[in-house]
């Protein structure tokens, strides 16, 4: 009886407290770290592998797509760091550009978090960044088939004519690769417009949320390799072996969903107690 | 004649370029200079109507504040830091050709964009926590087992839930890369379908919610 | 990236943990004048950085070219104008020439593209037994392929689900429940990685952790 009591007033608690214990419990494995190991999947390892070793060559032009803003940076922004880490350690040429209003701050973000890989490229022949681009799947479309009237010129203003690494990517057929770090729909159009139409090799650095929505096109092959949220954003961190922002954020993961199964297996036990009662 | 401009044409014109677009992904594996011109333009306006929507939001915000309607004083607010911002952005942009080359469009975008935006955004985070205590209850069989796939997929997303019990990855890794599989991938191919059904609605002029005034006239 | 040192970084620094407890106010206290004043700084900023970054660009793919001898340029730029008689009722059926470019241009190029990855290649790799492996793998296709069948009868609306249809799409629902179950744990790493990074930053602007 006295447990069903206890249960109920579970049930009625202000929600303020759950926020206040949540954000509490954000905060405590910050300051006392634990560390556990995280495991890699194979559709981590099968990105990691898919842009490095024999699978890029020195010279070879790559699209990375900043498909989140600021908001989603501690979900995509160490998987991409990596990638494009491990992109630059191959000797890839990487174009960067994205969708978001905020991509010039994810791009500083970006050469902040990788400076000693982007201190020994050369902007404009290494390494360029297009910049902002609009027009949803007829920009992608048409960054496929002539990419010089979706960016005439970069982010800083330079014609495309006068970067010397733009001129050898023209359309789709220049492109090894294509890496989209997405929050929303942007990684959907270069599925369609580029990998199911010219089958240029794509894979996915998404929000957990398109994890889900991704993995069945990686299993059919569409993808050839998937980052899932902050998780694969560690897993790749253990890949290259440079623990970072995703690592030092998996102990206060592990703390918060321990906490939200608890709370939901309590209030469950209370409903199911309640239930039988009645 | 009025009502073919206004209705008839403006069907025709979604068709033709509808039936281009597949012209040239059956027939010319090379590029089709009309569909390239026509995709061009159609980022160009993409671009252009994006200030739609923030144009009537201003001009909520200047009718609260003249009108003096309640909380007018956030309309005012709004409307200047709005203008500063734009403002700045402008100017530095005419000026040098990058407009966070300005110190206080910078400054307002890394100072005060950057920490609203993160913030605005993961306060949902506390939400999906009260909703999960609240309403997250095995019901019946359907609730039931979306709880049990939702909780081995959250303990398998963190590293704890190996701590906890060794088989609890090994389930969970099955919910999220098999359990999950034929859920999501329905989802895709029905998406594709109802796509499919709803462009050939639009182009046989039966879908008219997306032209302005479409109900009228 | 290290604690700054110079006083407008200080500044700004502190500025942001200011308005990110303003806006937290809300959930952890009750709305109130703080949230509402960063909620609509926010927007504000959020709206001018739009206009800016699409007038950069519109100037960049359009503008330049066009002053740069690209005469064809000034069709879609008239086009994109013709969008705002939207705002004037008696012109509004104006706006639907550029609309019906922008939608027919969607409609072709989201229809090209959905038929291979989403229809084909599902299918396929639905029905594609594993060529190896043990008793699991075949489990699992065979799970994946009743699964796949029975979730798409259950979103075949055109007949009641009664009599024969009743048990397949009894079981398509279950199928689809553990997906949305799935779903849902991935949202909650989402939306917790979000406020993750927020508790990261509270602690590093007060120096409780390193930055």
């Amino acid at each position: 009886m006295s447990d069903q009591n206890i249960f109920d007033k579970l049930q009625n608690i202000d929600r303020r407290v759950f926020y206040w214990v949540l954000f509490i419990t954000l905060m405590v494995p910050f300051v006392r770290p634990i560390g556990l190991p995280v495991k890699v999947v194979q559709n981590t390892r099968d990105l990691y592998l898919g842009i490095t070793g024999d699978n890029v060559k020195p010279g070879d032009i790559v699209i990375m797509n900043f498909g989140y803003g600021v908001s989603a940076w501690s979900e995509c922004a160490p998987g991409f760091t990596v990638c494009a880490k491990a992109l630059l350690r191959e000797g890839a040429r990487i174009v960067f550009m994205g969708s978001q209003y905020d991509v010039e701050l994810s791009f500083n973000k970006l050469k902040n978090d990788a400076k000693a890989d982007f201190a020994t490229k050369e902007y404009g022949v290494d390494y360029v960044f297009l910049g902002y681009f609009t027009g949803g799947e007829s920009a992608i479309a048409q960054l496929a088939t002539d990419a010089w009237t979706v960016y005439p010129a970069d982010h800083y203003r330079t014609s495309v004519s006068d970067i010397p690494m733009m001129q050898d990517f023209h359309g789709w057929q220049d492109i090894t690769l294509v890496l989209s770090s997405d929050t929303g729909d942007v990684g959907s159009y270069f599925l369609r417009q580029w990998q199911a139409a010219h089958g240029t090799k794509l894979a996915e650095i998404g929000i957990a949320m398109n994890g889900s929505t991704d993995y069945p096109y990686y299993l059919a092959g569409n993808y050839f390799g998937l980052s899932i949220g902050s998780r694969g954003g560690a897993e790749l961190e253990v890949l290259i072996g440079e623990p970072g922002e995703a690592t030092t954020a998996m102990d206060s993961i592990n703390a918060s969903h321990l906490l939200i199964v608890l709370a939901v297996i309590v209030a469950n036990v209370g409903y199911l107690l309640s239930r039988r009662q009645a | 004649m009025s009502n073919i401009l206004k209705r008839e044409v403006v069907f025709a014109l979604t068709g033709v370029v509808t039936v281009l677009m597949f012209v040239e992904y059956f027939f010319f594996p090379q590029d089709w200079i009309v569909t390239s011109t026509i995709r061009t333009w159609a980022v160009i306006i993409y671009n252009i109507s994006l200030g739609l929507g923030g144009i009537r939001l201003i001009q909520q915000h200047i009718m609260g504040t003249q009108r003096r309607r309640e909380n007018w004083q956030f309309s005012a607010l709004f409307l200047v830091a709005f203008v500063i911002m734009f403002l700045t952005g402008m100017w530095g942009y005419l000026g040098t050709g990058v407009a966070t080359n300005n110190g206080i469009y910078s400054w307002l975008f890394n100072n005060v964009y950057t920490p609203l935006g993160s913030t605005a955004y993961a306060i949902t985070g506390f939400y999906i926590f009260s909703a999960a205590y609240r309403a997250f209850r095995a019901r019946n069989l359907d609730a039931a087992l979306m709880l049990i796939a939702g909780c081995f997929v959250i303990l398998s997303n963190a590293p704890v839930g190996e701590v906890i019990w060794s088989g609890i990855p090994v389930i969970g890794e099955w919910f999220r890369f098999v359990g999950q599989v034929p859920g999501m991938r329905v989802f895709g191919v029905v998406g594709a379908l109802g796509m499919i059904a709803y462009g050939f609605r639009a182009l046989l002029g039966k879908e008219r919610g997306f032209y302005a005034g479409g109900a009228e006239e | 990236m290290a604690y700054p040192t110079a006083i407008l970084d200080v500044i700004g620094l502190w500025t942001g943990w200011v308005l990110m407890l303003m806006i937290y106010s809300y959930p952890l206290y009750k709305e109130n004048v703080a949230y509402r004043f960063a909620e609509h700084i926010f927007v504000a900023i959020f709206l001018a950085i739009n206009l800016v970054v699409n007038f950069t660009y519109l100037m960049n793919t359009c503008v330049t070219p066009l002053l740069g001898g690209n005469l064809l340029m000034v069709v879609p730029l008239i086009l994109g104008i013709l969008i705002y008689t939207m705002l004037i009722p008696e012109y509004r059926w104006v706006s639907r020439y550029p609309i019906a470019l922008l939608v027919g241009a969607g409609f072709g190029l989201g229809i090209r593209g959905a038929i291979k990855p989403s229809i084909l290649d599902a299918i396929v790799s639905t029905i594609t037994a594993p060529s190896a492996g043990g008793m699991m793998d075949w489990v699992n296709f065979l799970y994946i392929a009743v699964g796949l069948v029975s979730s798409m009868l259950y979103f075949l609306l055109t007949y009641e689900h009664t009599g024969l249809l009743q048990p397949p799409t009894r079981i398509g629902r279950l199928f689809i429940m553990i997906g949305l179950g799935a779903y849902f744990g991935n949202t909650v790493l989402f939306r917790f990685t979000m406020l993750t990074g927020r508790a990261q930053f509270f602690l590093q602007v007060l120096k409780i952790i390193p930055m």
